[in-house]
């Protein structure tokens, strides 16, 4: 007996002594390849084509029941979303190097690399190009990658971006830091978006559309805000269908995001977030830098509390990913009440009382913030299963985009985001 | 399906069985023990892949009824201190006499299975490590009289999955790790 039992003890070690731990981190990450445009061969390529599948969506926008969802470097789509379980895709504007975009009445202004370019979309059936201001926008990135302009050789150069995914062995710990293939770069991904208002302006009454929080255009009065890495370039547009060079205002290095509230501009930068004093529209005045990690940071503002995410990777560079909920009552002093770790926040929206946050390819966290001391304790909802990139929230909706499509959500019940539609990206991966 | 977990841990640890359906009456038992978690590690990129050996710190608690002469049933719960983890599997095990000898030695199959929770681990910054299921089979020895406490030596193989979201930087979209500890655990400890 005693045998046996030794036996069996002896033969179970030898096979269980070749246990080992499998350990796999899989890594999705942009790569660049560079590629050049002459400025004429930009400016010829904009034109109107028939409705197209998503593929790489960018930023989204809407106004009176349109959606305009940004083809990261490629141009518009507008859909028809008067019905949102069924939004109908109508066109496409073929803008090459666009990433943003801004509407007041009918009048859609959008940048082409270094171009801003007017289109008259009074007729969806026959939009048209109306005015263009050449060479205003030096220098931007999408995705990460860096563009520039150089108006002495006419050519644009830029950086064509590529998602590429491994998978490695790793000993299971947490030191581990890529090396070879999985090289650390600092680059980022910025964005743009903006919320929109109705101005009145000269006794008649405009209305601008709603953009997300990742927007780089914003409008308030008779001006067109643009921001670029470092400067605040203004446009006239008081005669909307031509757009005038107005002020350029330095903001300082990194700047990402713009979000015209009331009349205050809140902007987002890779080192804080910067408030601007708008009451005289044409000549923005800092208040005051709540300064932060350095980090991207889109902002979105409700009464006396502004919301921050900050998130790394890219060219945000820092290891810093959270939600700051700053006091801003006293707008010269904004003070930091709290800080929440999240995951990888991108853009944010707020119908108080509830905050929706973008946690990029984690998904779409919805939450309380009645007290604002407590916003972790009162995750309402969180959608994992897509990929957040932006969001806007309208009354009783929710508009979301990230890499794998569009989706419209029905939020009149925030602990349960009902997804109304989705409009999918055309390729089979988003990365 | 955590909650079911628990509802049989609790099941089994208030004796549910009817003794009506066992030919004896059932008893309280409990295998406290302590031991380590033996396994090795490869890493790195296929061309220069490195081999580690690694030792964890483990303890668990078995409580639950004997059934038959033969078959108990009951709950645990442990912990298991990894490297970069700190995990407290709670589930649900049997104990099955495969062998009695006349020196009071028994020889048990021990099975047990649960999900390992990471309620006590402290992520590092960047880090966010969640739990994952375990199973836990093997032997084990228990010297002693079957009425009074005994000693207990257990072999098993010991397979628990957990996951991490990882820091976020450079070009990164997302990097997320999935672990699997398949580990050979030895533990001494006491029944009764």
């Amino acid at each position: 007996m005693k045998t046996n039992y030794l036996l069996l003890f002896l033969s179970s070690i030898l096979w269980l002594a070749g246990c080992t731990d499998k350990c796999k981190e899989t890594r999705t990450y942009r790569r660049y390849t560079p590629v050049n445009y002459t400025l004429a061969q930009l400016r010829q390529g904009v034109h109107v084509e028939n409705a197209q599948t998503l593929v790489n969506p960018g930023k989204i926008y809407t106004k009176d029941q349109f959606l305009f969802i940004n083809e990261l470097k490629q141009g518009i789509h507008i859909i028809d979303n008067r019905n949102p379980s069924s939004p109908k895709p109508v066109a496409f504007i073929r803008i090459p190097g666009n990433g943003d975009m801004a509407i007041r009445n009918n009048t859609l202004y959008a940048d082409s690399y270094m171009d801003l370019v007017t289109f008259d979309i009074s007729n969806l059936a026959a939009i048209k190009e109306v005015s263009r201001v050449p060479n205003v926008f030096p220098n931007g990135s999408f995705e990460g990658g860096w563009w520039s302009m150089d108006a002495t050789n006419q050519i644009v150069y830029d950086q064509n971006v590529s998602y590429v995914t491994e998978t490695i062995e790793t000993n299971c710990e947490e030191n581990v830091t890529p090396t070879g293939g999985w090289g650390w770069f600092t680059t980022a991904l910025s964005s743009n978006a903006q919320f929109s208002s109705a101005d009145k302006a000269g006794g008649s009454t405009t209305t601008n559309g709603v953009a997300g929080s990742m927007a780089r255009f914003a409008l308030y009065s008779d001006y067109l805000y643009t921001i670029s890495q470092s400067t605040m370039q203004l446009f006239n547009i008081k005669d909307p269908a031509n757009p005038k060079i107005g002020n350029q205002i330095q903001l300082g290095w990194g700047i990402e995001t713009i979000f015209p509230y009331k009349d205050k501009l809140f902007i987002g930068s890779q080192s804080g977030m910067h408030i601007y004093n708008n009451s005289n529209p044409e000549k923005p005045e800092r208040l005051s830098v709540f300064q932060h990690a350095r980090v991207c940071d889109p902002v979105v503002v409700h009464d006396h509390t502004a919301y921050v995410t900050l998130r790394s990777g890219n060219q945000c560079g820092g290891f810093t990913n959270q939600l700051d909920v700053v006091d801003i009552t006293d707008l010269v002093n904004p003070r930091l009440l709290k800080s929440y770790p999240m995951r990888n926040p991108h853009g944010l929206g707020v119908a108080y009382p509830n905050l929706f946050i973008c946690e990029g390819a984690y998904g779409l966290k919805s939450f309380n913030i009645s007290d604002v001391m407590n916003i972790d304790r009162n995750l309402l909802d969180y959608i994992e299963d897509l990929n957040a990139y932006d969001v806007i929230p309208l009354e009783k909706s929710l508009l979301l985009i990230g890499k794998d499509g569009f989706y419209q959500f029905d939020a009149s019940n925030p602990r349960q985001l009902r997804q109304l539609s989705h409009i999918p990206i055309s390729r089979p991966t988003y990365y | 399906m955590k909650r079911l977990l628990l509802y049989l841990i609790m099941a089994f640890s208030a004796g549910n069985a009817s003794a009506q359906l066992f030919p004896q009456r059932p008893t309280y038992v409990n295998y406290t023990e302590v031991g380590g978690l033996f396994g090795r590690v490869l890493s790195g990129p296929s061309t220069t892949q490195i081999v580690e050996n690694k030792v964890s710190l483990t303890a668990q608690t078995f409580n639950g009824v004997q059934l038959t002469q033969r078959v108990a049933v009951g709950g645990l719960v442990g912990i298991d201190w990894y490297k970069s983890a700190l995990l407290m599997p709670v589930g649900a095990g049997i104990r099955y006499d495969l062998i009695r000898s006349e020196q009071n030695v028994r020889l048990l199959a021990v099975v047990d299975g649960g999900y390992g929770f990471a309620w006590l681990h402290t992520n590092s910054t960047g880090y966010d490590l969640k739990g994952g299921w375990m199973i836990n089979p093997g032997i084990a020895l228990r010297v002693g009289k079957p009425s009074s406490s005994a000693f207990v030596m257990s072999l098993t193989y010991k397979r628990q999955t957990a996951d991490v979201q990882k820091p976020i930087g450079g070009n990164d979209i997302q990097r997320d790790e999935a672990r699997i500890y398949n580990r050979m655990a030895i533990r001494l400890g006491v029944s009764f």
